[in-house]
């Protein structure tokens, strides 16, 4: 996978994929996005039509639903589905369950208390929330007298609201300015209210006092924690405020460079989008830097068809539609409507675009390495595609021979987000699921390139973490660069060195080839008194196959051999041991150790060759009558009698 | 080939030894020269100097005609000591034909029984640590046929190291009580996984430091080892160094404070009256002519405010004043390298630079240690605090019950008891021990010629009823003395395997 192709070469970090999630109906009466329950919904006249938006799969039928007729101002479902909320007018929202086809409604009391909008919510007390001027209602649904019960209300005035499911944070704004802020948030445990803040507005001139507009605030979640970004047109700042339990505390702010801002969070990431400029600018907030990811680039659509390569799947309505695909002009039109997290919706076409994620776009446009591991591990959506770039960022560093500080800080990024995703249980779910996934990829990998895309998301889910464990870490880096690296052993040992301490930092078992690597290294340069002190101090774990290594290094140097051998014997490898001793000529202390831990698998005719070839009768004879003490049955044998016939042949033999 | 010299170097003490060198012209030289003069020729130092030259002759002649004879049936190694009435004639050859001698006078005190091995290892250092300031003294006498640069030499190295032997105006040379001792090996810190971890990173940042130029490093913790990049005889001649001039007990103990203990030498701290002892009879021999170097001068490094160790041992820079940076020579490369020190704490770090690699100099040596400031110190005070947290003391490596000394050969390596628990022990026991100990030597000297590994095992019960344990097993050694313990064999035998598994990774376990 190179980077150049999958870019199409064109600068951007940001893109959307053609072909769109076609949302377009006859009779459609405008396009509303139901966040609780992630659909895309078009009603007509008398029919609700929609398309579940998650997972993203531009091919997904609709689903439709019949009410009666009348206008809609907004509509949701119920979290569960089965009840479509209906508001018609300024006053009144309607209900339809879909399974009896009841209808009930619920109006203000008086014409003066505007519904603002509503919402489904899965918080405790209640399951739809009404926002009006004068405050919220929270009403729970009685199925038996198909009717809402008022449990609570709060009183205040309101001149418009944001909310956002993912968050649960309904933020009520009021005063002059519409600056003033007053928040709630549905969770599972009850309704909690958050302290009433301000939000900054700067002033042209003295006199003037701007109004905050809707559009201009955004609620987002990022790592599980919510933020609202507030623009302030005069200023063109984008200023931050995180919403802790009890508090909300101003964060910074962002410059912007448009005074019309959309934002998008995909995979955790901000995406600012300066509509005016048509260009993007990525933020992660991960830590408290604001600095942004990128420079901004604008956004780019992806697999847009050329010419005559028009899809054949295409139904001839679509064809004429196609004209409008093609006009890239498109992006960021009047008719662009951002809907969260990551959806962009033409309302114009009907088209409905997710914005993903270019990293390989991303990670190519930083020369600051270890950071853009950070960013990478960071990323959950596109998990096996960041794992493989960090991978291709570490080889190629190394490889490239950065200086060692900078290579050790991205293997200190690597490790710690493997303890992380270790401890969060992150990485170990995603272990079997990935194999099962890639084989269905496999088995349903038909020419139909959509279909394919749709087993990539797949699979996509599964893999919930970048994180490299260290045998992959050593398999697909370290051992793969080992072979370029002959000429600078020790610079590829000092990385390895700092693999170690940083696995042991964060208490993560290194596989024993990387021990088996370092020691070749050392050996290579021919280090071996510090070979011994990491051998004696345990830094190289032992290993049976770090002592077959020493066994191999130690072939030019006694010491390392030796090293090896007494590995041998501390790890108990009885059988290898006293092979090795056999073959250094030591038999007599070999036939001791092999009688005293009972190894009973090295072969008699070892011990006798080897000392028939020291040529002296009195060994042989003593290896002879160790069999023959030992070893029940041992006198009978042809070797014994081989022997036998051997020691009378030498001089001076001793009778056994 | 340049004619052929022999030349002798013979040790004496006053009361107990001499010491002194001598240079000999080629037999047939066509040159004619009186006598004395030639035989005197030979000598490249002696000590002590003021003996009549009659007297150094005859000391002299009588060694040279035991290495003549010895050679007759022994060509490959000549006489290694020779055992007379009244003296005791230890013989070392360091370089071809350049011998040194200790001449012992065997008295009537008891405390005078030394182990011949241990008189040579101290030959053996003095020469070892000479070439690593000074190069060969054959080198120095191809430069300088005539002889006088080298005598001043090896008579201010020779005096100044023998300083540290000085107690009164004696000589007092390691005996039996030194027998749970190994001169000439390096003594280990042990630290586990984690700090070793760190430790070694610490190695990679030196490395780094010292960029492309191929240095070294070595770390020491209070008198311990901590790391080496060096091979073990130069590890071993730059720690027998540092433990001798450099770590923070001597600085300590000779900038005037109250003397520490010492792991490695207890109860030899340097005594102050006999500082100028090698310049005050060097005068006497040398030229003036002859700057020279003295490595092993007491009192000359001290700790500077930056935590690099100075001294004006190897000249200051003319105008500013600054010193020179220390230069020596490595003996497995035989490049010449500036030694670069320094000290936080308890730890002594040593960095290596060989002088080729630095084309500026000592401007490079400044931007060298303005780079570790910069980027290895806090790394440096991590690794001190950590291993000072697990530093066990003085007596961190006393095993109850044992008195122990464990050598590996392979690694020059040693540990023992330490000196304090060793001085509980009888004097039978040691003086037992010594006699073992002396026994292994011979052993291991025999095999020489062949298979040098063959593993030993003594047990012997002492007079006073204690075990006196040797084992040797592939270049290990284990010696260990067992007071008040039980009688039988099989209990002895299994305090050893108890000890070999506990702390020799079962190294001597195999019976």
């Amino acid at each position: 996978m190179s980077r150049n192709t999958s870019s199409s070469g064109a600068l951007s970090h940001a893109y959307i994929q053609y072909p769109p999630l076609k949302c377009k109906n006859n009779g459609s009466r405008g396009l509303f996005y139901d966040d609780g329950n992630k659909l895309l919904i078009s009603p007509t006249s008398n029919q609700v039509v929609c398309w579940k938006t998650s997972p993203f799969t531009p091919t997904v039928g609709s689903t439709s639903d019949t009410i009666s007729e009348g206008p809609v101002l907004s509509v949701r479902y119920s979290l569960d589905t089965k009840i479509i909320a209906v508001q018609r007018s300024n006053h009144e929202v309607q209900f339809w369950v879909k399974e009896t086809g009841d209808t009930f409604s619920q109006k203000s009391k008086s014409e003066s208390d505007v519904i603002l909008g509503f919402f489904w919510t899965d918080c405790a007390v209640c399951d739809i929330v009404f926002v009006k001027t004068s405050g919220l209602d929270f009403y729970t649904y009685v199925p038996e007298l198909k009717s809402l019960d008022l449990v609570d209300t709060k009183k205040m005035n309101v001149s418009w609201y944001i909310y956002t499911h993912e968050s649960r944070l309904v933020l009520l704004a009021s005063g002059m300015q519409c600056k003033s802020f007053t928040g709630y948030q549905l969770s599972s445990a009850g309704i909690i209210r958050l302290p009433r803040f301000e939000m900054a507005m700067a002033k042209s001139d003295a006199n003037s006092k701007p109004v905050l507009a809707a559009e201009d605030v955004h609620i987002v979640t990022v790592y599980g924690r919510i933020y609202c970004l507030q623009v302030d047109r005069v200023a063109m700042l984008l200023h931050s405020y995180r919403f802790y339990r009890d508090a909300v505390i101003q964060q910074g702010s962002l410059p912007v460079y448009s005074t019309k801002i959309a934002v998008s969070v995909v995979d955790n990431v901000l995406v600012i989008h300066q509509v005016d400029a048509k260009v993007i600018i990525l933020y992660d907030i991960f830590a408290d830097s604001r600095t942004p990811v990128s420079a901004p680039l604008p956004l780019l659509i992806r697999g847009l068809p050329r010419g005559t390569n028009i899809p054949s799947s295409a139904e001839s309505s679509e064809s004429s539609t196609l004209s409008n695909d093609t006009s890239a002009a498109n992006l960021y039109s009047d008719d662009w409507n951002f809907l969260v997290p990551d959806l962009v919706c033409d309302v114009a076409t009907g088209f409905l675009w997710k914005i993903n994620l270019d990293l390989e776009a991303i990670s190519a446009s930083s020369s600051e390495v270890p950071w853009v591991l950070e960013f990478l591990q960071r990323r959950k959506l596109e998990a096996n595609k960041a794992k493989q770039l960090c991978v291709e960022l570490v080889g190629s560093m190394i490889i490239e021979r950065r200086p060692l500080p900078v290579i050790f800080r991205a293997v200190n990024v690597l490790v710690s987000s493997f303890a992380y995703s270790l401890k969060t249980g992150s990485y170990s779910k995603s272990g079997k699921p990935r194999v099962a996934s890639s084989d269905s990829e496999d088995n349903g990998n038909s020419s139909n390139g959509e279909n394919l895309m749709a087993s990539e998301d797949h699979q996509q889910l599964n893999v919930t973490s970048a994180a490299i464990p260290p045998d992959e870490l050593y398999s697909s880096v370290f051992a793969s660069v080992e072979e370029e690296m002959t000429a600078d052993a020790s610079y590829l040992f000092a990385i390895v060195l700092e693999f170690i301490r940083s696995a042991s930092l964060e208490k993560i078992k290194v596989h024993p080839n990387v021990y088996v690597l370092a020691v070749r290294l050392l050996g290579r340069n021919h280090r071996y008194a510090e070979l011994g002190q990491f051998i004696l101090n345990k830094i190289i774990e032992p290993s049976k196959e770090v002592a077959q290594e020493l066994l191999e290094t130690g072939s030019h140097n006694i010491q390392t051999r030796k090293l090896g051998v007494d590995m041998l014997r501390q790890l108990s490898l009885h059988h290898d041991y006293v092979v090795l001793l056999v073959q250094d000529g030591c038999y007599l202390e070999a036939l001791l150790y092999a009688r005293k831990h009972k190894v009973n698998t090295v072969r008699p005719s070892l011990f006798l060759e080897a000392a028939y070839a020291t040529n002296n009768p009195q060994h042989v004879a003593a290896v002879l009558r160790f069999f023959c003490d030992f070893i029940p049955g041992f006198g009978t044998t042809s070797e014994h009698s081989t022997y036998i016939r051997a020691l009378a042949d030498m001089p001076s033999s001793i009778a056994v | 080939m340049p004619p052929y010299r022999k030349q002798i170097l013979i040790g004496r003490g006053r009361g107990d030894q001499f010491q002194s060198i001598v240079e000999l012209p080629k037999v047939n030289d066509k040159e004619v020269v009186p006598w004395v003069c030639e035989e005197l020729e030979k000598i490249l130092f002696f000590h002590p100097a003021d003996l009549p030259f009659p007297a150094q002759l005859s000391v002299i002649g009588l060694s040279e005609g035991l290495i003549t004879f010895t050679r007759i049936f022994s060509p490959e190694a000549a006489c290694e000591v020779i055992e007379a009435e009244m003296h005791s004639h230890v013989f070392f050859e360091p370089e071809p034909d350049i011998w040194m001698v200790m001449v012992v006078e065997k008295s009537k005190e008891t405390e005078a029984i030394f182990r011949t091995e241990a008189l040579r290892t101290i030959l053996k250092e003095i020469h070892s640590l000479f070439i690593m300031f000074h190069g060969s003294i054959r080198v120095l006498l191809d430069k300088e046929p005539g002889g006088g640069l080298t005598r001043s030499h090896l008579h201010t190295f020779i005096m100044d190291y023998l300083t540290d032997f000085l107690m009164g105006n004696k000589f007092v040379l390691p005996n039996f009580r030194d027998s749970l001792k190994e001169r000439g090996t390096v003594q280990m810190l042990t630290v586990g996984r984690e700090a070793a971890i760190e430790v070694q990173s610490l190695v990679g940042a030196l490395d780094s430091c010292m960029a492309n130029t191929l240095g070294y490093s070595v770390i020491l913790f209070q008198d311990l080892l901590v790391s080496t990049t060096l091979s073990p005889e130069d590890t071993t001649n730059l720690f027998s160094y540092s433990t001798l001039r450099l770590t923070p007990r001597v600085l300590s103990s000779s900038s005037g404070g109250t003397s520490t203990w010492s792991y490695l030498r207890k109860g030899t701290t340097f005594v102050p009256s006999h500082a100028d002892l090698a310049s005050r009879s060097a005068s006497n021999l040398s030229d003036e002519n002859y700057r020279v170097v003295r490595p092993l001068q007491h009192g000359k490094w001290s700790k500077g405010k930056d935590g690099f160790l100075v001294t004006d041992i190897w000249g200051v820079e003319v105008g500013n004043l600054v010193p020179t940076t220390p230069t020596l020579w490595l003996q497995q490369t035989e490049h010449k390298m500036y030694l670069c020190s320094y000290q936080h704490k308890s730890l002594t770090i040593l960095l290596l630079i060989p002088v080729t690699s630095m084309l500026n100099g000592e401007e490079g040596i400044t931007s060298l240690k303005q780079q570790l400031l910069e980027n290895v110190s806090t790394k440096i005070f991590k690794v001190e605090e950590k291993l000072a947290k697990g530093w066990g003391g003085e007596n961190a490596y006393h095993v109850k019950g044992y008195r122990y000394l464990l050598v590996d050969g392979d690694r020059c390596v040693s540990r023992a008891s330490p000196p304090g628990k060793v001085t509980t022990l009888t004097k039978e026991s040691l003086l037992a021990m010594n006699k073992v100990r002396e026994d292994v030597d011979l052993e291991k000297r025999r095999g020489n010629g062949g298979d040098d590994e063959k593993d030993l095992e003594i047990c012997i019960r002492a007079k006073n009823n204690a075990w006196v344990i040797a084992k040797g097993t592939r270049g290990k050694e284990l010696y260990i003395v067992l007071e008040k313990a039980n009688e039988t064999l099989l209990y002895a035998s299994e305090a050893i395997e108890k000890f070999s598994d506990r702390y020799c990774n079962g190294a001597f376990s195999l019976d």
